[in-house]
């Protein structure tokens, strides 16, 4: 449409978030202008998934020379794998708006700026900007989680903000170290995530690097053993703050371990590809066993979130195209499946006041389109055929097997766990009696329903007919394994840890 | 000559100044209020001409005056501009804090301006005596600033304090000065270096000694391990404003005096380095286990302070000697300056009558009785813990870069992982203005306007020093 649309994309949601937060704003021109803003970032993005034509490169690159001593850059740019996050927030974050309409201006506002700052990140091709919208990201989070979460809410936010600014800060040594390295090898400061993939890389202080990147995207996913905020702070944050962190910000960390981590250290990764695996699966079937005991529904969603995220971030691990391609396409189905079951239960808990599985029941009887449209995401989050859950975890789990069958098998028992708290948490929910909880429980109103409406035929379409969605995906999956083919091929052969590592290439 | 003029007119207009609001003072010409705009507009029209020196003098990078006594660098420039800039806020900060303390008097402004003067004189400084004489200048108006409150014990106590270590710190300095000129029979840094170089650094007990004197007078004076103890206490007496200055100017100062003197030759400053290292990774840590306790706002700016001063010492131990250029220490100088500053300057019309609000208690759920000045702290605390988009953060990124690039890998390291616990007690007061309930109402009407601009400009400051670029 325009030159600049990246950067409109990223700094119209900013700049209306601060300046609502400035100006004395009612609660009322909040939220109607943060619909606006996220409606028309919808458009542009709308826009520029039309106009995206699956190059496998960076498309619609903005290039601003910044510390020019340093090759440091306002370079933005997207391709097929951040393409499809940023499109994922940009579908999803309206819906906030139109579904909970009393909520204060910070709330709003703080919506608004963590949307800017996650397209930034997504966006950003220079390692610096990268790590500058990264940590902006967080404030709004902060800020949402302490003012308006529940009232737990202070140990919750200290624990999620000290926890990733520490994450955050190792990855900044890291992203220098990258940097200095290539002003070694190379003669020449740049900072260009691309650029980073030539270098060449060996020793201790290669592999503290890559725990540097690894620990601070494991901490935001997040990975096993770095969950442990995630509990309370999805379960304490407000429901659009846990459908931030949730849909759109997990998703980030798995995009940084696929745009730093595998390009750079390709040897490093390859090394410890099966480590990670191992992290990821028992995460995953770690985090669906807790699951299955809660008995608040929403710490429910959160453990499900992170064992879904476990198998997200396996597909990364495994090192093949199959499964590359099912965690991009899993990542835009977990955002919209699990999104919008975190923001069902927000509507659960605004009408019962309750976040008890056992004080409710029978809602299904009193609001039928609320259950089926609860039934449909649960759904697809648990990965039923014809749902796109289905297709990025069959994806991810068919290149599990292929890079490693126990990894592969113990993926797909972790599945049946899925299955098993979800249908559990909803037949206690929607069926059973109903009690004086659920009594009065009100269907969704129109307004309600034509919002959720579009996700609902998003996540049916993406399970029958995925192809037009899997050609925008694979030319940039295929790159990324074609970048330095010889080194893995080398490292296949030396590493005796990994006998059934198979590299794909194009 | 005139060339030697030139390049002294901002020192010359501060120097003027600082005499001339002595002397009205003396004679009780003005009043506290005009003596206050007064050295504001000293330091602005100082600043603006050393701005414009800034922007014409780069074909010249290295000027001399009077012999090479006084050198001026870009480096140095540019320490003078957040010295100016500094004294500018300050005075302004000032004037709104003595609206709600009554100990002020017309000298207060003109110390002020002198202890400038001194702080000016000490970037340029390439000569041990006179290097000694700004020192002294600097320090006597300082230790008459933080004793401004006669009345008030802690000040008091403080001023007693510091002007004691100081005085040592002041002898060790000259002991040094004597040590070295004992053995290269000159004082001036250019002939040092050339002796040195000739002679070599170890070989010379007479110039060991004597840089560790210099060395220890130079640490003391930026508050480094283990000369940091003063510090809090001394923070703490000062009224806020006079606190904000000392650890943004003052700092300032001595640190570019300090890393002209330790690259007068790569073989002293090798020979340093290994410890300057242990001295800035316990510089860093000590500062944060002290300041991880505190209760008090002040001391807990005193301690971030003293971790600050571990971060410049990694910019130090990474200077290259060769091709020095200080932009890195400069920029973080600036950075660091332009977050203390505004948060003094914040608590300047915040602290209320007598500072009667300084530990973090009080200041629970400021965000809602006023929403700006909390936003504001916010953000100078967030440029102090590094998050971007600050200045601090820009700081410390370039830090990080020379450090790993001059191989102090193990350094850089050890720097984020004190920012990370230095995270704790920036984020406490964020927390206690945000997600608390106001005990107070703080609805005691601003006395006057100059520290919240000061605050706003401050502000802006934060963010576009963080767009400045710098070659490393």
């Amino acid at each position: 449409m325009f030159e600049h649309v990246l950067s409109v994309i990223i700094f119209l949601p900013i700049l209306a978030g601060l300046l609502l937060l400035v100006t004395p704003a009612s609660r009322t021109i909040a939220r109607v202008s943060g619909l606006i803003i996220s409606l028309a970032t919808l458009v542009l993005s709308l826009d520029l998934y039309a106009n995206f034509s699956a190059t496998g490169h960076l498309e619609f690159v903005e290039y601003i020379p910044w510390i020019q001593s340093l090759g440091v850059s306002y370079h933005l740019g997207i391709d097929g794998i951040s393409l499809f996050i940023l499109m994922a927030g940009s579908v999803l974050l309206p819906m906030v708006y139109l579904v909970f309409t009393t909520k204060e201006k910070g709330y709003y506002a703080n919506l608004l700026i963590v949307q800017g700052a996650m397209a930034g990140a997504v966006c950003a091709a220079d390692m610096i900007l990268f790590y500058v919208f990264w940590e902006v990201m967080l404030l709004p989070v902060f800020f949402m989680l302490g003012l308006y979460g529940g009232p737990k809410r202070l140990p919750a936010t200290l624990k999620i903000t000290l926890y990733t600014i520490a994450g955050s800060l190792l990855m900044l040594a890291a992203i220098v170290y990258l940097g200095v390295s290539y002003h070694a090898q190379f003669n020449e400061w740049n900072f260009a995530i691309s650029k980073m993939a030539q270098l060449n890389l060996t020793g201790r202080v290669a592999a503290v690097a890559f725990f540097g990147f690894m620990i601070a995207f494991a901490i935001k996913i997040p990975l096993f053993p770095f969950h442990t905020w995630l509990p309370d702070a999805y379960t304490e944050a407000p429901t659009a703050t846990t459908f931030v962190l949730s849909a759109i910000m997990a998703k980030i960390g798995v995009y940084g371990v696929i745009r730093f981590v595998v390009p750079v250290f390709d040897e490093q990764f390859a090394r410890f590809a099966i480590l990670l695996a191992y992290s990821g699966v028992i995460g995953m079937m770690y985090c669906g066993l807790a699951a299955i005991a809660q008995k608040d529904f929403k710490r429910m969603l959160a453990f499900s979130s992170a064992s879904h995220m476990g198998i997200i971030a396996l597909g990364v691990f495994c090192m093949n195209m199959q499964a590359l391609t099912g965690t991009i396409y899993q990542i835009v189905a977990h955002a919209t499946s699990t999104g919008v079951l975190f923001l069902f239960a927000g509507i659960l808990e605004d009408r019962t006041n309750t976040r008890t599985i056992d004080d409710l029941g029978g809602i299904a009887a009193k609001a039928p389109v609320f259950a089926l449209f609860f039934a449909i995401a649960m759904l697809a989050s648990v990965g039923l055929p014809g749902t796109s859950g289905f297709i990025g975890e069959f994806m991810i789990i068919l290149g599990a097997i292929k890079f490693n069958t126990v990894i592969g098998v113990l993926a797909g028992t972790s599945l049946i766990i899925g299955v098993c708290y979800m249908l559990w948490m909803f037949q206690r929910v929607f069926f059973e009696k109903s009690n004086a909880n659920s009594e009065n429980f009100k269907d969704l109103s129109l307004v309600e329903g034509l919002t959720f409406l579009p996700v609902i035929i998003l996540i049916i379409v993406m399970g029958i007919y995925p192809q037009p969605f899997l050609s925008k995906i694979t030319p940039s999956v295929a790159l990324q394994f074609s970048q330095n083919p010889p080194v893995i091929a080398q490292t296949v052969t030396t590493n005796a840890l990994l006998p059934e590592l198979t590299i794909e290439q194009k | 000559m005139t060339n030697d003029l030139m390049l002294l007119l901002p020192l010359i207009i501060i120097g003027a100044g600082a005499i001339l609001l002595m002397l009205t003072s003396a004679f009780e010409k003005l009043n506290n209020e005009v003596t206050a705009y007064g050295s504001a507009i000293i330091f602005a029209v100082a600043f603006l001409v050393q701005l414009s020196a800034c922007i014409s003098g780069n074909a010249v990078i290295f000027s001399e005056a009077f012999n090479g006594i006084l050198v001026v660098s870009n480096f140095s420039k540019a320490a003078g501009l957040i010295i100016l800039a500094c004294g500018f806020f300050t005075t302004l900060s000032s004037q709104t804090y003595f609206k709600q303390n009554n100990f002020c008097t017309p000298e207060y402004y003109s110390l002020t301006v002198f202890a400038a003067s001194g702080m000016l004189l000490l970037t340029m400084a390439q000569e041990l005596i006179t290097v000694f004489i700004a020192l002294e200048i600097m320090s006597l108006a300082i230790y008459i600033l933080v004793g401004y409150d006669r009345k008030n014990v802690i000040s008091t106590e403080a001023v007693l304090k510091y002007l004691i270590l100081g005085a040592f710190a002041g002898a060790f300095f000259t002991m040094g000065t004597a040590f070295i000129y004992g053995a290269t029979a000159s004082t001036k840094f250019i002939k040092i270096s050339q002796f040195i170089a000739s002679h070599g650094f170890s070989q010379s007990p007479a110039i060991i000694g004597g840089s560790f004197f210099i060395l220890v007078a130079f640490l003391f004076k930026a508050a480094a391990f283990p000369f940091h103890a003063w510090v809090i206490d001394v923070y703490e007496g000062a009224s806020a404003p006079i606190t904000g200055y000392m650890a943004t100017a003052l700092k300032a100062a001595i640190f570019t005096v300090f890393a002209n003197f330790l690259v007068l030759d790569g073989t002293l400053q090798a020979g340093w380095i290994k410890y300057l290292f242990y001295i800035a990774v316990f510089t860093m840590f000590v500062g944060n286990l002290i300041a991880i306790g505190q209760q008090s706002l002040k001391r807990m700016l005193a301690a971030s302070g003293i971790v600050h001063t571990g971060y410049l010492l990694i910019a130090l131990v990474a200077v290259d000697s060769n091709a020095f250029t200080g932009s890195v220490i400069a920029y973080y100088l600036a950075a660091y300056a332009a977050g203390t500053l505004g948060i003094f300057a914040a608590l300047s019309y915040l602290g209320g009558a007598g500072e009667k609000r300084k530990n973090f208690d009080d200041f629970k759920g400021l965000a809602k009785a006023r929403p700006y000045s909390a936003a504001a702290i916010s953000i100078f605390l967030l440029s102090m813990a590094g998050i971007p988009p600050t200045a601090g953060f820009m700081g410390k990124f370039y830090i990080i870069t020379s450090a790993i690039e001059a191989g102090q890998i193990a350094l850089a390291v050890l720097g984020i992982i004190s920012s990370i616990i230095s995270m704790w007690y920036y984020l406490r007061l964020i927390i206690n203005m945000y997600f608390y309930e106001a005990e107070e109402q703080f609805n005691e009407s601003v006395p006057s306007q100059s520290a919240p601009i000061c605050t706003f400009v401050l502000v802006i400051c934060v963010f576009a020093i963080s767009l400045y670029p710098i070659a490393i």
